[in-house]
């Protein structure tokens, strides 16, 4: 008996967990930027608009899938950029880096990043940065000035 | 649920639970669950028809059969597609009763609807120690199987349930039902006797006088003929789809792309606005202060909303919701777990088995005395096993698109439970299930991960504090990292050994314990003395129910252990295992099979080795044999031999699939599946950390089927799986003496 009824609470448990009809708070704060359908406000074009940085991390926004940029955070998928202007090319510690950026003694700089944005595979044969050429040359300056603002060191 | 006649309010007799009672019993079982629908009196089929049928001219023949005007079947499942073919094979094993023309035969998916819940889903998922389980094993569940009607929403896709308990219970005697009305319906007509029509597809014939018709001629008039609850049903030789492979009719929507999944889903006349989502990186923590000033700035933002537990964007695309939730600077509050690391988890895990010790902790199974065999054997055999935590990483993200207007609420979301997922909108946004419309097309996998419905909650939340409907997805990083998960266990085995080396005492020690009940227990062995005990022990990570849930890490502990007792008793582990399966033939074939077709006995090429493992799950029992080159220092799977005995294969394509699905799942779990923490957060977060096996390391997969009589039909999409991890890690301790007693395996040897 006592077997049945340890049997029968534990998968109450579960089923009752499962039901998850547990309490759920409050909506705490609802900022409404906009109506839809209205227009975009004013400030959402010019805030910022001549803030090659501003503009740069809005921008860097689609690199983030692969990309961290974070003082001493883990890599995902491509290496965490903090720091990557100045950086020798395939520098980083413990990213598994294609052969081709491994083999590279170049260190990245404006003009290095300007090149290999627009075209990685172009200007590193065989690099394992098979998505997210920029090709708009003003993006591609607004991001790596954001690098750039990500490289100083800190102390 | 709630409409049920007074007639139908008669107690339920589960402790005699028949096969086909729920039919004659009519709509009641199980304390106020209402199973199946048939034609008769105080069933709900009026409310219902308008979902089922909605075309003038259409006939409901019964709750599981439509047939229009054209002569088309429509078979009604109430079980999702999620890539499984259920859909397909249930329509089989209908059209065959039915004797329908297979191509005139269609798919529907019951309507999120409490009057179609899948009863003997719930009575596998609540009780399966009652089917075919020995004395020893059978507790008493009738009070708790009541209680769980009650409580609980069954319109289930899992436990690998559908074919065996829809198909069997529920489809093959509807269509043999609707057959019968048929057939009486046209032997009224033309003034003959019933036994001298016959049937085939979809055409009803008197041969002596000349009356042929189609089924549509007579849907109507069937439906006044009284439905017989217990139909005769076909015996295997007069099966015309049953037992064939027959193509899935999912696959052409499919391969065309026209299927539509729930991340699909864009309602006629709704404008739909996008949200995208931030949870806590650790479990149970709520938002403590929130900055979205550089979000507010963003193109096509509409709203930023801190929801307490978590924070959401809604804008009118996805990817810029996705990119300004990114850019939102969360305060999260301090957790009170005390984990904060997988080494902080198993800590708990071993202070809860040390408190437990030999004896401690809730028995869960006891035969014998297995302590009082311990101290007594010849040989003690102990180890201590390790699993980690599994995301189940299904590849359609998690999505679900809400509207909450007018006191409806809809939702459009990939669902393997559509009704537990209404009760806990309801719930959260407080209105009535009977004004939640759950729509709930294919499911792009789930594994499991579809079985919860918080992420349903979430987006009826936030679509009420908009007002206009919104589609939610979820990012990958998001569902790797922040959602529920197989949990991580640990297990202590120990075993006493008699002289000649056989097993005659068992008692093992673990944590987690959900369902199946039976998972823990080594029940196909003779061992005269068995104790399985759980000592509970918290867990960081909220758990949700992974492919064959604790057969994944049983499967892994128990079939490790047997081949690590083989070897103290210095037999050939296949053997060994023969020689405790003499009351268990049927996994005696099944393992003799494997030893056939593997060529266990036979020696292997330079630096191979074979393992082999043994498990029933959800009805199915399956032995697979592994063989693994080791020459290069690194497990290298070169073949895998499985063989399952499943009573009767319906589709033997769709069962090889699923057996095959479910053996490169477990491999992959197996070699690579793990999530790491950090500081109580999740490492892992996409397919690049969270690796899948690749197709150049997926071994050579051969798969053979015993169809061994007249027992209940087994299941399919989770069985392939709990021998693939055991039968790995055993053959790499054949190559190379090396015995893995944790997962996963390819980090073991980098």
């Amino acid at each position: 008996m006592r077997n049945r009824a340890i049997l029968a609470a534990c998968l109450l448990t579960v089923m009752v967990t499962a039901c998850g009809s547990a309490e759920q708070p409050e909506v705490i704060e609802q900022i409404v930027v906009r109506e839809r359908g209205a227009a975009p406000l004013a400030a959402a074009v010019s805030e910022g608009g001549d803030d090659l940085v501003a503009l740069g991390e809005d921008a860097f926004q689609m690199c983030t899938g692969c990309h961290v940029i974070e003082t001493g955070a883990p890599s995902s998928a491509g290496p965490n950029l903090h720091g990557v202007v100045g950086r020798v090319v395939g520098g980083l510690e413990d990213f598994p880096y294609s052969d081709a950026l491994t083999a590279s003694e170049a260190v990245w700089d404006d003009a290095s990043l300007d090149q290999y944005l627009a075209d990685p595979g172009g200007y590193l044969p065989g690099t394992d940065m098979l998505a997210g050429a920029v090709r708009d040359e003003e993006t591609r300056a607004a991001i790596i000035a954001y690098l750039a603002a990500n490289s100083v060191p800190s102390e | 649920m709630n409409d049920m006649s007074p007639e139908d309010k008669k107690p339920s007799k589960l402790a005699k639970w028949s096969r086909r009672g729920f039919i004659g019993a009519g709509v009641l079982a199980g304390g106020g669950l209402l199973i199946g629908i048939g034609v008769r009196p105080g069933n709900p089929i009026g409310s219902l028809a308008s979902k089922v049928a909605p075309n003038a001219g259409e006939q409901l023949v019964n709750s599981w059969v439509k047939i229009d005007m054209n002569n088309v079947v429509t078979a009604i499942v109430p079980h999702c597609e999620m890539g499984q073919g259920a859909h397909s094979v249930l329509a089989q094993m209908l059209a065959d009763e039915l004797d329908a023309a297979w191509d005139q035969v269609q798919v529907m998916q019951a309507p999120a609807d409490g009057s179609y819940v899948v009863s003997d889903t719930a009575r596998l998922f609540a009780a399966p120690f009652t089917l075919n389980a020995a004395d020893w094993l059978e507790p008493t569940w009738d009070g708790l199987f009541t209680q769980l009607g009650k409580s609980m929403d069954l319109l289930i896709t899992g436990g690998s349930s559908s074919i065996r308990t829809t198909g069997q219970y529920q489809m093959r005697i509807a269509g043999a039902a609707a057959r019968q009305m048929l057939v009486g319906a046209a032997a009224d007509a033309w003034g003959v006797p019933a036994a001298e029509i016959t049937t085939r597809d979809s055409t009803l014939t008197h041969e002596a006088s000349g009356n042929s018709a189609p089924y549509s001629e007579f849907a109507s008039a069937a439906a006044d003929q009284s439905m017989d609850h217990t139909p005769k049903l076909k015996t295997r030789d007069q099966y015309r789809l049953m037992g064939r492979s027959k193509a899935r009719t999912d696959i052409p929507a499919k391969i065309n792309g026209t299927a539509e999944f729930g991340i699909d889903a864009e309602p006629d006349g709704l404008e739909l606005s996008y949200a995208a989502v931030v949870r806590p990186p650790v479990p149970s923590t709520t938002v403590t202060a929130m900055d979205a000033s550089r979000a507010e700035t963003m193109p096509g933002v509409l709203q930023i909303l801190n929801m307490g537990n978590f924070v959401t964007v809604v804008a009118d695309s996805y990817w810029q919701a996705q990119q300004a939730v990114n850019t939102v600077q969360i305060e999260w509050s301090a957790s009170d777990s005390p984990v904060r690391t997988m080494d902080d988890q198993f800590a708990v895990f071993a202070a809860a088995l040390d408190e437990a010790g030999e004896t401690g902790g809730n028995q869960a199974a006891a035969r014998g005395d297995a302590q009082a065999a311990l101290a007594d054997a010849a040989s003690n055999v102990e180890a201590e096993y390790r699993a980690p935590y599994l995301a189940h990483a299904p590849m359609e993200p998690l999505n679900c698109t809400a509207h909450v207007a007018d006191g409806k609420c809809d939702i459009w979301t990939s669902t393997q439970v559509p009704l537990m997922a209404r009760s806990e909108v309801a719930g959260t946004i407080g209105m009535g299930t009977e004004d939640i419309t759950i729509h709930h097309p294919y499911l792009g996998g789930a594994f499991g991960r579809r079985l919860g419905s918080e992420y349903v909650a979430m987006a009826a939340r936030v679509a009420q504090a908009t007002g206009y409907p919104i589609k939610m997805i979820w990012s990958r990083e998001e569902d790797t990292q922040k959602a529920l998960y197989r949990c991580a266990d640990m297990s202590r085995i120990r075993a006493g050994l008699d002289e000649s080396g056989a097993m005659v005492a068992y008692d093992s020690v673990f944590t987690q314990r959900h369902d199946p009940a039976e998972a823990c227990v080594p029940a196909i062995y003779n061992i005269a003395n068995t104790s399985v005990r759980v000592a509970e022990a918290e867990l960081h990570l909220p758990f949700q129910a992974w492919r064959s849930v604790d057969h994944s890490q049983q499967g892994f502990f128990i079939e490790s252990f047997i081949d690590e007792a083989a070897h103290a008793a210095g037999a050939d582990s296949l053997d060994y295992r023969l020689a405790m399966l003499q009351n268990a033939p049927r996994h005696k074939a099944v393992l003799e099979k494997v030893a056939e077709i593997s060529g266990w006995r036979e020696a292997g090429g330079e630096g191979t080795a074979k393992g082999v493992a043994i498990v029933e799950s959800f009805g199915t029992i399956v032995a697979e044999v592994i063989e693994v080159d080791m020459s290069s220092g690194k497990p290298k799977m070169t073949n895998c031999w499985a063989v399952c005995d499943a009573g009767y294969v319906m589709n033997p394509d769709g069962f090889r699939n699923q057996i095959e699905g479910g053996i490169v799942f477990g491999l992959t779990a197996a070699m690579y599946g793990e999530l790491e923490l950090k500081d109580g957060a999740i490492v892992q977060s996409n397919f690049h950390d969270y690796k899948m096996l690749r197709m150049n390391e997926v071994p050579n997969i051969e798969v053979a089927l015993i169809n061994s009589g007249d027992v209940p039909v087994g299941g399919a999409g989770e069985p392939g799986l709990p021998p693939a991890a055991p039968a790995l890690a055993n053959a790499i301790f054949a190559a190379s003496g090396n015995r893995l007693r944790e997962l996963p395996i390819a980090k073991q040897f980098t």
